[in-house]
């Protein structure tokens, strides 16, 4: 159900520019509050999941204080009904997080400029039987197929993010697929169409790079969708128990939201600022790479 | 409509024939192939062996699949899609009797988001990098970060039980017989808290695409220069960008119509709304095969429409777009 | 965020109470009092009671489930009821009798009793409910009795015969309203019961009648005037309303949207001791089950699982105080053997017992030559569980790896769970909850009886076969005479925790939280808003 955001997401950033202006395209994202503090959450978050075994040594699955503690100075962000320290369990859920929404983006991007590709690219009876192939991805009842999967394969990590890369890229699809019927009826492709610029090279040099911001943009917030949408699977007991997931952390505090407030608020406070601050990031390379809207704004 | 348009509604409307036919073939399949046994349900804490076999036979369970596939093929072309498992009636019934609950939830959280995020969009376009533009993003972004059923809880630890303005859970007052007007306010009070819920997943996004396309159609040199010829062209001229930079959210809510039905399952839960998506939920659990057909042929041939309906509006609003 | 929801409880306390003060002063003039201090019921109200699930239909005589019983059963009646002790009490029948051998039952049925559409109840429509949908479509009644029936006779309107091939103790314990609840002959004759429309429009004789079904959302019930026990019911209607979040229904009963729930969690009972105004019981039984024992399966097919003293090591390296403070939050009782100690008249506590001994589990361990590999580890077991038992599956993959036995923790929905364990049998451990029901002939024996070794849901899952077991399961139930019931299950007892094919953990049991206002509820059965009265005016 989240994932609609980054269906559509990606229009955010229809937009032509030359690809070498790299330096001035980062020089105006960091010139943005909001994008700089989206990186820096992201950052922090990251720094945060690679040193979770560093900063609380330990299973996280395992109990090792009294039950239902409230934060204190041994356990910073309390325990959890089985004695398990939340922080080691938000740091670790950090991981499992991050890899779902990272992993969930490449799978889906790629699978998405393949068959977006080839659809925009080729048009009639290629462009239509993708699309229709597109509808059939997205006509999977991803929610039932997530519960098979659990429940043939085990639900395993590595499962679910197979399950959501492949059923994340039909917006992908779509979207490339739209820009690329924009670009070929722009001038400067009709221009090296009639100097007779070839198709691959047409691709190459100035279609894809073209629909590359968007593509990108398009790509980040698939990594917020996809930590939701494992969120909710875990909420609802389809997630990995072989991992803390931010999620399943959040399932196990329902009970407990009147009782142990800090069982609940630390995992659903670090997943909203992940999403937010990807969605943040996101933003700002958008705005960054957009020649149109820089040209805009105050300056 | 030209007759180009009319061919290509044709031909879109013959592929979605064998595009459906392709969904009920591979759900049957999954559905089949999923662990589980839907007798399970029906024996509870009990049954043996021949009570387990008399139920396999009596629901044609105990025929090969491609046979089972076959006959349910054949009754669906007659309008005849089985009986539930669980609920011993028609299939299309059961669908039927929560389809109101879930399109009031859906199609009210949908209107109000589009609406408060063209208008935010709009708002912020304007303004675009000022104070008030950053605060809107970060503000419509910390409601899509939400997890529903986290926003859900936090919404009612607040609005229902702190503060008393909104019922907890249902879809109307369960001690009151309530008629007419008193009804209305009751369904309302009752709706306010999921559909915000709701609204805050598809604010940020809304707000988003029309704040971007406005930005870009502005800085367009027939919008500049109506807005230098002054102000009765320059509102004909965002009435006219208005309606382009609205193109991509037509695209994200035409793609929400098929998860219209079964997209707030988490939702429907937190606040017991009797709607689809729970219903999906419930017979995914229960292997309620029936009925898991029929809701995935339900969702399956609204998304069809909805893709085909979405794409024949986008011919309507920008006439730019051709199609072969 | 935090700030606002400590502040948030307390402000909530503070209204409760305010809100309670009113309602109480309002409320103390009805109420009378009886001589005695307690209060005498008084007739009026509405009850809104919440369930986690849709029922679906009202036809309790085609289905086991919980949910359909918790609705249904208060509109129908069992030939006989069962009191606080699970004991049979008369229902529609007045009393019975049974024959010198114990293979015949006459039930004399209460006169006068007519169904809700006035037709005159008889016992035709006992013979019609045993016969055509009991046997045929509810499960447990269907697997108990066919096997032992040998016909049903109904002499005259008023009497009804039971004849068996064999004597049969459990029958009394079997025939309440959940059971064997008994359907009316001239709505479902010549229908399929399964889908018959009276299973939306249910026809009974119960307290309560069927007034209105909005699906997925509500039941209302209201009260059967022409009740055949005088005075009851008390409340005017009884609204079932879905609401599938535990917490939400919590909530919903703090803020006194529902006044009797169903479906609230042991994880809430300090929240609900807390809660002003709202009182709670733990029920050893419900329409889902009666002592239920929540069981560790061993899969006796996989080695090393197949020699004793692994599974008692397993047995020892287990804190099952720990499960019952953290996971039951001390609703239940860590459990001894397959038969709970709440069945008194079979329960035997004198059997081996395991005590959690890390030190003596890894001696056993080390004695039956499972020694550790040179990452520590003995052994890995999969575990497959439904994902109602994730916090089980955390605690045990926990404390067996403290022993060097490594577990793999799949959580899987209740359904494939149940389907790998019990037809798949690709597990080496499970968990289920298996209920003892009111007797152990009932839901005992098909847990150790080695002739249910089959492909079955909740069968012998652990393949466990003793013949000295199936045999003693057989004498005790064959005879009438308690005595000699209770000595042949003392003994299969006494072998089983020798031998310990399962591990049993808890014994459960089932928090029910409503309104303080509400009285009189039978919490353990389905027609336990028989006698619920109100003194809130509802």
């Amino acid at each position: 159900m989240r994932h609609v955001l980054t269906r559509g997401g990606a229009s955010f950033a229809e937009g032509a520019r030359a690809p070498a202006r790299l330096p001035r395209w980062s020089v105006r994202f960091l010139e943005q509050p909001t994008a700089t503090a989206g990186l820096a959450l992201v950052l922090t978050i990251t720094l945060g999941a690679l040193f979770a075994s560093r900063l609380v040594p330990g299973d996280p699955l395992v109990g090792d204080g009294p039950a239902l503690q409230s934060p204190s100075r041994t356990h910073w962000l309390g325990t959890d009904e089985l004695g398990r320290d939340v922080l080691a369990g938000v740091l670790h859920g950090a991981r499992v997080s991050l890899f779902v929404g990272i992993a969930v983006a490449v799978i889906s991007t790629a699978c998405g400029i393949v068959v977006g590709g080839l659809a925009g690219l080729f048009g009639g009876w290629v462009d239509d039987g993708m699309m229709r192939f597109t509808e059939l991805v997205q006509l999977l009842p991803r929610f039932f197929l997530a519960i098979i999967i659990a429940s043939m394969f085990g639900g395993s990590l590595l499962n679910i993010v197979l399950l959501l890369g492949l059923t994340f890229w039909p917006s992908t699809a779509r979207l490339l697929r739209a820009q690329l019927l924009s670009l070929r009826e722009r001038e400067f492709v009709v221009a090296a169409r009639a100097i007779g610029v070839s198709a691959p090279r047409l691709l190459t040099r100035h279609l894809l790079p073209n629909a590359l911001p968007a593509i990108v943009v398009n790509a980040s917030l698939q990594v917020g969708g996809a930590i939701l949408v494992e969120a909710g699977l875990s909420f609802l007991g389809l997630g990995d128990k072989s991992y803390v997931s931010w999620g399943s952390m959040l399932n196990n505090a329902q009970p407990f939201i009147q009782l142990a407030w800090w069982m609940s608020v630390f995992p659903g406070l670090a997943l909203l600022l992940t999403v937010v601050g990807v969605n943040l990031v996101a933003d700002g390379v958008n705005e960054a790479t957009n020649p149109r809207l820089a040209g805009s704004g105050r300056r | 409509m030209s007759p180009h348009l009319t061919r290509y509604v044709l031909r879109r409307l013959l592929q979605a024939v064998f595009l459906l036919l392709g969904v009920v073939v591979v759900n049957f399949s999954l559905i089949h192939l999923a662990p589980g046994d839907p007798i399970t349900l029906l024996a509870g804490d009990g049954g043996d062996a021949a009570y387990f076999a008399a139920m396999r036979a009596k629901y044609g369970l105990d025929r090969p699949i491609v046979v089972q596939l076959a006959l349910y093929l054949r009754g669906a072309f007659q309008g005849e899609f089985g009986y539930s498992f669980a609920y011993g009636r028609p299939v299309s019934d059961v669908i039927l009797a929560r389809l109101p609950p879930t399109l009031l939830l859906m199609g009210v959280s949908l209107a109000l988001s589009t609406v408060a995020g063209v208008w935010l969009g709009l708002v912020t376009a304007r303004r675009a990098r000022s104070a008030l533009d950053r605060s809107v993003l970060v503000g419509t972004l910390i409601g899509y970060g939400m997890p529903a059923f986290w926003a859900g809880q936090l919404l009612v630890l607040l609005f229902s039980v702190r503060l008393g303005w909104f019922p907890v859970q249902g879809m109307e007052d369960a001690r009151q017989d309530y008629r007419g007007l008193a009804r209305l306010v009751d369904l309302l009070r009752h709706l306010a808290l999921p559909v915000a819920t709701l609204s805050l997943l598809h604010l940020a996004l809304i707000t988003r695409l029309t704040r971007t396309g406005m930005r870009e159609e502005l800085s367009k040199d027939y919008a500049r220069t109506a807005h230098a010829k002054g102000l009765p062209a320059g509102r004909v001229a965002t009435r006219h960008a208005l309606r382009n930079a609205v193109l991509p959210v037509v695209t994200v809510v035409g793609g929400d119509v098929g998860t219209l039905f079964t997209g707030a399952v988490l939702t429907e839960i937190i606040f017991a709304w009797p709607g689809l998506g729970r219903l999906l939920y419930d017979a995914t659990l229960n292997r309620d095969y029936p009925l898991l057909m029929g809701i995935f042929l339900l969702v399956g041939t609204c998304v069809i429409v909805a893709n085909i309906v979405t794409d024949v509006v986008y011919a309507w609003l920008d006439p730019r777009v051709r199609y072969s | 965020m935090a700030r606002r929801f400590r502040f948030g409880t307390r402000r909530g306390g503070s209204w409760r109470v305010v809100y309670l003060v009113v309602v109480g002063v309002l409320t103390s003039i009805p109420v009378a009092a009886a001589q005695d201090g307690t209060p005498t019921p008084v007739a009026g109200g509405t009850m809104v009671v919440s369930i986690a699930s849709d029922p679906g239909h009202f036809n309790p005589a085609i289905t086991t489930g919980f949910t359909q019983h918790v609705v249904a059963d208060s509109i129908f009646n069992g030939l006989v009821g069962l009191d606080e002790n699970l004991q049979p009490v008369p229902d529609l029948a007045d009393r019975w009798d049974i024959s010198e051998d114990g293979t015949t039952y006459t039930f004399h049925l209460h006169p006068g009793v007519r169904w809700h559409d006035g037709a005159p109840f008889t016992s035709a429509d006992v013979k019609f409910s045993f016969e055509e949908v009991l046997l045929q479509y509810h499960s447990r009644t269907a697997a108990g009795l066919t096997p032992v029936l040998a016909g049903i006779d109904a002499p005259n309107d008023l009497t009804v015969v039971m004849r068996f091939t064999q004597p049969y103790a459990p029958l009394l314990q079997r025939l309440d309203v959940t059971e064997a609840p008994i359907v009316a002959k001239h709505v479902y004759e010549g229908t399929d019961p399964t889908t018959a429309e009276a299973n939306l429009e249910p026809v009974g004789t119960g307290p309560y009648r069927f007034v209105e079904y909005a699906q997925g959302d509500q039941v209302t019930l209201e009260r059967n005037e022409d009740y055949f026990k005088d005075g009851l019911p008390y409340l005017d209607r009884v609204v079932f309303r879905v609401i599938p979040e535990a917490n939400s229904a919590l909530q919903a009963l703090q803020q006194g949207e529902v006044d009797y729930a169903w479906n609230t969690t042991p994880a809430q009972t300090e929240i609900l001791a807390s809660a002003e105004g709202i009182a709670t019981v733990n029920a050893p039984a419900s329409p889902g089950g009666a002592l239920c024992i929540n069981t560790l399966v061993f899969n006796l097919e996989h080695p090393p699982l197949d020699r004793p003293e692994v599974r008692q090591a397993i047995y020892h390296a287990i804190d099952r105080e720990r499960m019952l403070e953290q996971i039951q939050f001390g609703s239940g009782r860590v459990a001894t053997g397959p038969i709970s100690s709440r069945m008194d008249a079979f329960y035997n506590p004198d059997v081996a017992t395991y005590a959690y001994d890390v030190d003596r589990a890894n001696a056993l361990l080390d004695g039956a030559g499972l020694t550790a590999d040179a990452d520590g580890t003995r052994a890995t077991l999969v575990f497959p569980h439904p994902n109602t038992f994730d916090r089980y599956g955390e605690i045990i993959r926990e404390q067996l790896g403290e022993v060097g036995i490594e577990v793999e923790d799949v959580s899987l929905d209740f359904n494939a769970a149940t389907d790998r364990v019990f037809v798949e049998r690709d597990f080496d451990l499970g968990i289920v909850s298996y209920c003892n029901g009111t007797d152990p002939e009932i839901g005992v024996r098909r847990v150790y009886d080695s002739r249910n070794i089959r492909p079955i849901p909740f069968s012998n899952g652990a393949a466990y076969r003793n013949p000295d077991v199936d045999r003693l399961f057989d004498e005790a139930a064959t005879t009438l005479d308690p005595a000699q019931r209770a000595a042949a299950y003392a003994e299969i007892q006494a072998i089983l925790a020798e031998e310990v094919p399962y591990v049993w953990l808890i014994e459960t049991e089932g928090l029910r939280a409503f309104s303080a206002e509400f009285h009189d509820f039978q919490h353990w059965s389905g027609h336990f808003a028989e006698t619920a009265w109100t003194g809130a005016g509802g």
